[in-house]
């Protein structure tokens, strides 16, 4: 009897220990979303039971090991108890019924992630490889940043380009993924302005996965029109422009997710001082960059390659031969 | 069920199942050209599979109590039997695999296909089964030469479905449109069809295999080969019982 | 005459032909490109294929596995030439990238596959029977060593081969971990970086590759190891002299012979940058290094498959007089548990690469949207085996822990019913779990709920484990030799991998942490809970049956206490991260989620691990020559394999057992488990 009490009350201070010990060394980033809360909430419960249970069975265990420890020299066998059919019902039912309350519990909170507010904004999210893009349909513009107003919900309506990509930023916390060939969607609620949120690409999608994280911007309403209009105002500026507009393509198809455009390494050649340079291709010969050779590399990637990218295929993206020649307009301006 | 294990009764059960397969297998082509009843389609399907299952290959045969020595011949036998259908349980799952890819992928449509020559090759595949049977009961019976000209019969019937399946029925198919990269209902349609001809392929190398050996004088006491030969055939058939509903009568046809 | 054949000679072989690989390959290289690439794929494949081949030529001779491996290369070459020439003729590309085209290499790799099964001989009895041949049931094998390197029957001989693979593969697949480990002991790349170039890969793609081969290649040696201990013990258990199909036993294990090879080909052949779990789009695009992978992890699924169809039949059909289903051993219900799911389920991973392969080969839309098909279809077929997949790698485990613990506490396992159905249970609700991986991959929505249900029922039957096992410990007589030392390891770890399992299965939690490091924490606990502590714990339990020797005790403590911390602390580690927002699959990280310095601590984490696995292999080759003797019974188990002297005869029991008793009576005197006929001559 005493063995049972002793172990009932080191389980109990091993639970509390462990609860306060996960705590510290398993601590949630910020939550900075409405969605975050129940999330929160039920991580929590989950780590109080989860306490408990490693209590349950470890001190026990541990307990056996030390207590229970067979002594030099001494041949004899243990007790000899075959089972205890109660108890086995016990062990079994019991955690039915809380398997059965966490999930419902569960459920619940996975309901209020999800609740709807019908006047949510609408951001249109295309994922590709590698980068992300935002458009915004009540306002027109574009951008690979995502700016969200504080406290009001943003109905993500999401498409993937080419492979399966996943829109998360952590202090959310919530998670969806990008399907080639469907809209999926997702509703957030940022909660914090601020400027240190990145979405960053959960789903492996290739070479530069680990790279595929575009700022989040969460501001209050006043920045947020002010945002909308600047990006408004450059857009119809940009517009009147060759090279405007080829900036304006170049964002939406992130081709700077692969061209770098200040010089630093990438997946394909850097845009930086491209026009007019010499370069090197695959198998010795050399060309200069002019407008022929960069409209050709852009319709048909695989004609001519340059030495040292061969290990990646540049899709092709179908462009018209006027927003080629923007293109490179814009690949012009960058020296 | 008591099983009579004489010869005579054997090989009118087998006359008897097929009249049941052949019946069913009209009453589906009707049902799918008339009113095109999804549920009922199940159904015959599920009948014709189980009837084959029981009846032509013995399913029953698992219970069979073996007493004895581990290393008889009899108890090897047993052995032998569950490794076998654990071995169909197994397969079946890439079948069942391929009937889910099909019901995801195209749902209540089907590809445009052939209707008659559809329900050829189905009963060329069903009267081999026929055959099949035949000549593993006269084998089990000690009738050499009944063996050998029903599995001829089997292994020419085999060879005619995998004809009429791959080099009449694919490029019929082609020429109007469907090909393995047309879409969804073309890949299904190529994927479940070579699957399914691959293992009719190894079902004729298995009854060539018992053919030779038969006709060279083995299996006059160790039979089993010939009924390990005939389950692996008339499991190709069962799987054939369900895919030609899933590719040729249910729901309605896409072009 | 007889050739003496050293590891020396081995090393001086694979020199030699590796530079020879290294000739024909960049010359065939040459010939297709019209330039050399000196760490181009193809030389560095012939490299491998040629070296790895020389060496087996050097300590064996051409036989057995050499010969296998010659017959793959030349089928490999075959096939590949074959679908060569016919584009040749059809006027198509007939050399590609990595010399030969893609359908040529995939043609190639099943043709080499095939060639090797021949080429080592597993197949010649069945060609005789097919001839109408018959072959004697039993084969002799040769003494000492080198019977581990041909095809042999004996289930024994099987099951440590099967064994060593997996050893050999567990260093492969650890090795890549380290180089990735490395590779993230700080934020930015550090050698894998954009501009290089090895196998065609750039720096982040050769990531990718490492990280997935990882993955499966410590799948595929797990699936070996649970067959190599099920191998061995389990017919000892029962009480039969071998497998219930002792050739279909020797085909299933050298069937993954080629299956590795294919696997590391895939390596060299551009990699593949998709992880383990190939989904479509991505893997429909991946170079020709994903195609080699599918047919690797397809060969490898028939191992599997027809190794767990043999652990049934046996089971059924070969266990001893009175041995009635509640007296069997608990490891062998695991066994049987285990073998129900690879049976059946295995199908479908098969058969989900197998149509992203025709995807690839014939432009078939399965998982194309733009024809139709649907990627979320994929992961559906992938996952109804890939989940179920991981109670195929711990059930074993489990079945051990169960099967050791009464020996080392010297009392009777706690309701032994109740944990043999609980078994059964996680296997049979394991197959209706699968979608819980995909809570945020866009499925129907309606889905998650129930999937969660059905996923947190899986902590029933595994609570009624621990309590079970909990219960078993109280009151008995506690020794801690290393194997109770692995035991205790697995019930710890597997408890935390368990633990952390409800956050995952429960939809909104899972929201956050999918796709993080939390998971990659969580199910690296689970399957060093399960399968691997499980897996040294029987090592170096059984050691002393398969070689008449014990393994060092210290260094098997060494080994525990080294790798045991190391592992917590790189787990908890991961977690942590992940929680904070560490993403699986990445090759480098934001310096700005600060990171680097948890990083460094996991990263040198592993290299002890390492250090452990080390120590244990060293241990392990050590002691069949060095290793204390130990021929009786050394564990003082009641189990029928320790009441005969160690090592194994080759046929087993020469005097069948009956069962007259509980297997795990401890402490009740007087009481049997097995009772031996009497012999008729000499022993006993």
């Amino acid at each position: 009897m005493l063995h049972f009490v002793v172990v009932g009350i080191l389980v109990i201070v091993t639970a509390i220990l462990a609860y306060f010990g996960v705590n510290i060394l398993w601590p949630l980033p910020l939550a900075a979303s409405a969605q975050a809360a129940p999330i929160d909430w039920m991580w929590n419960l989950q780590m109080i039971a989860i306490s408990f249970l490693f209590a349950l069975i470890v001190v026990p265990m541990l307990y056996s090991l030390i207590v229970f420890k067979r002594k030099k020299g001494d041949a004899s066998e243990g007790e000899h108890i075959e089972g205890n059919t109660r108890l086995e019902i016990t062990w079994t039912i019991l955690p039915l019924i809380v398997v059965l309350i966490f999930a419902y519990l569960g459920a619940g909170t996975l309901a209020d992630t999800r609740r709807v507010d019908p006047n949510a904004m609408v951001v249109k999210v295309t994922g590709f490889q590698w980068g992300w893009k935002f458009d915004y349909p009540e306002y027109g513009i574009s951008s690979n940043e995502l700016y969200l107003p504080v406290n009001q919900q943003v109905l993500l309506k999401m498409e993937s380009r080419d492979v399966i990509h996943s829109f998360w930023v952590p202090e959310f916390r919530v998670k969806q993924d990008l399907v080639p060939g469907r809209v999926t969607e997702l509703r957030i609620t940022p909660t914090i302005p601020g400027d240190i949120y990145k979405v960053r690409c959960a789903e492996l999608c290739g070479t530069s996965h680990a790279f595929m994280e575009n700022p989040v911007i969460v501001v209050d309403d006043a920045g947020f029109s002010a945002w909308v209009a600047e990006q408004q105002a450059l857009a119809a500026g940009a517009a009147q422009t060759p090279e405007g507009r080829g900036q304006a393509l170049s964002v939406a198809n992130g081709c700077a997710a692969c061209h770098s455009i200040d010089g630093s390494g990438g997946i394909g050649p850097t845009w930086f001082r491209l026009a007019g340079s010499e370069v090197q291709l695959v198998g010795g010969a050399t060309i200069t960059a002019d407008d022929a050779f960069l409209a050709e590399s852009i319709k048909e990637p695989q004609a001519k390659i340059v030495a040292g990218f061969e290990s990646q295929q540049m899709p092709a993206y179908g462009f018209t031969d006027e927003q080629i020649a923007d293109i490179i307009a814009y690949i012009k301006t960058l020296r | 069920m008591a099983h009579k294990q004489d010869k005579t009764s054997m090989l009118n059960q087998g006359i008897f199942i097929f009249v049941y397969l052949a019946v069913l297998t009209a009453l589906e082509f009707f049902v799918a050209i008339s009113f095109n009843s999804t549920a009922v389609l199940i159904a015959v399907a599920l009948v014709k599979g189980a009837l084959v299952v029981y009846y032509y290959m013995h399913v029953y045969k698992l219970n069979a109590e073996h007493e004895g020595d581990h290393d008889s011949y009899e108890y090897k036998t047993g052995t032998n039997r569950l490794g076998l259908w654990l071995f169909l349980i197994s397969d079946s799952f890439v079948f069942g695999g391929l009937l889910v890819m099909r019901m995801n992928l195209l749902g209540l449509t089907r590809p445009h296909l052939n209707q008659i020559l559809g329900l050829g090759v189905t009963s060329i595949l069903l009267i081999s089964s026929f055959f099949m049977n035949r000549g593993e009961t006269m084998m089990a019976n000690g009738d050499r030469k009944g063996f050998l000209n029903n599995t001829l019969i089997t292994f020419i019937l085999g060879l005619g479905f995998l004809t009429g399946v791959v080099f009449v029925e694919w490029p019929l198919a082609a020429h109007e449109g469907l090909t393995p990269s047309s879409g969804a209902a073309g890949a299904a349609f190529y994927m479940m069809t070579g699957m399914h001809a691959f293992h009719v392929l190894t079902g004729l190398i298995f009854l060539a295999i018992v053919w030779f050996n038969g006709r060279r004088g083995l299996y006059d006491e160790k039979h089993y080969p010939t009924e390990a030969a005939a389950v692996y055939w008339h499991f190709v058939d069962v799987v054939w019982i369900v895919f030609y509903p899933a590719l040729y009568l249910i729901g309605t046809a896409i072009v | 005459m007889k050739r003496k054949y050293t590891l020396g000679s081995g090393f001086l072989f694979l020199l030699i032909a590796g530079v020879v690989g290294y000739g024909i390959g960049l010359g065939l290289d040459l010939l297709a490109t019209g330039r050399p690439h000196f760490s181009a794929p193809v030389p560095s494949a012939f490299t491998i294929l040629f070296a790895f081949t020389a060496f087996f030529f050097g300590i064996y001779g051409y036989r057995g596995i050499t010969r296998g491996l010659v017959f793959q290369i030349a089928g490999t070459l075959a096939g590949g030439f074959l679908i060569t020439g016919i584009r040749l003729l059809m006027g198509l590309q007939a050399f590609g990238g990595f010399f030969f085209t893609e359908p040529a290499w995939v043609l190639g790799g099943i043709v080499g596959a095939v060639s090797f099964l021949f080429g080592v001989g597993v197949m010649s009895d069945w060609v005789k029977w097919a001839r109408g041949i018959d072959t004697p049931e039993f084969h002799e094998d040769e003494p000492g060593w080198e019977k581990y390197l041909g095809v042999s029957l004996d289930h024994k001989v099987i099951g440590i081969q099967y064994t060593v693979t997996a050893l050999f593969l567990i260093s492969v697949g650890g090795l890549f971990a380290l180089i990735f480990r490395t590779e993230l002991a700080a934020s930015g790349l550090q050698f894998l970086v954009k501009d290089m170039s090895l196998f065609g890969q750039n720096g982040p793609q050769l990531y990718n590759t490492l990280m997935s081969l990882h993955g499966m290649i410590m799948i595929v040696s797990i699936l070996l190891g649970i067959s190599g201990i099920i191998n061995y013990v389990v017919p000892l258990l029962v009480g039969a002299h071998d497998m219930a199909f002792p050739r279909m036993n020797a085909f299933a294990y050298w069937i993954a012979v080629p299956a590795a090879v294919l696997l590391l080909m895939s390596l060299v052949l551009g990699g593949f940058d998709t992880g383990w779990t190939g989904y479509p789009p991505l893997s429909a695009k991946a170079p020709v290094g994903m195609q080699m992978f599918f047919l690797g992890v397809f060969v490898a699924g028939w191992s599997s498959i027809l190794g767990a169809l043999n652990v049934i039949a046996t089971v059924i059909r070969m266990r001893a007089k009175g041995m009635t289903a509640m007296r069997m051993p608990i490891l062998v219900w695991a066994s049987v548990a285990t073998s129900i799911i690879a049976l059946t389920a295995t199908q479908l991973i098969g058969l989900s690469f197998q149509l992203v392969m025709f995807q690839r080969l014939l432009g078939m839309g399965f998982f194309d949207p733009a024809k139709g098909g649907n990627p979320v279809l994929f992961q559906h077929l992938f996952w109804f085996y890939s989940h179920p997949a991981v109670y195929v790698f711990v059930l074993p485990g489990l079945g051990v822990i169960s099967e050791l613990l009464p020996v080392f506490a010297r009392k009777p396992l706690f309701g032994y019913r109740w944990v043999a159905m609980s078994s059964l249970g996680i296997a049979l609700v394991g197959f209706v779990v699968w979608a819980h991986h995909m809570f945020t991959s866009g499925m129907n929505e309606y889905l998650r709920v129930p999937f969660m249900y059905s996923t947190l029922l899986v902590a029933v039957p595994t609570g009624v484990k621990f309590f079970s096992w909990v219960a078993t410990l109280w009151k008995g007589k506690i020794s801690t030799e290393t194997p109770m030392l692995f035991v205790i390891g697995a019930i710890f770890v597997f408890l935390l991998g368990g633990l952390t399992g409800p956050p995952n299965a429960t939809v909104s939690t899972d929201l956050h942490l999918h796709d993080t490091y939390f998971i990659v924490g969580h199910f690296h606990d689970t399957i060093f809970g399960g399968f691997v502590f499980p897996f040294f714990a029987a090592i170096y339990y059984w050691y002393p049956k398969a070689t008449g020797r014990r393994m060092s005790e210290f260094w098997g403590k060494v080994h525990f206490w080294l790798m045991t911390p190391s592992f917590l602390i790189l787990t908890f580690g991961m977690m942590r991260i992940g929680l904070l927002g560490m993403r699986r699959r990445i090759a480098d990280y934001d310096p700005a989620l600060g990171f680097d310095f948890t990083h460094l601590i996991l990263t040198i984490c592993g290299f002890a691990i390492a250090l452990s696995v080390l120590v244990f292999i060293i241990n392990f080759f050590r002691s069949i020559k060095h290793g204390e003797k130990a021929e009786g019974n050394v564990w003082n188990s009641r189990s029928p394999e320790w009441q005969v002297p160690s090592p194994m005869p080759a046929h087993n029991y020469e005097q069948p057992f009956e069962v007259v008793g509980e297997p795990y009576d401890y402490g009740l005197p007087g009481t049997k488990y097995v009772e031996f006929a009497p012999a008729k001559s000499g022993r006993h």
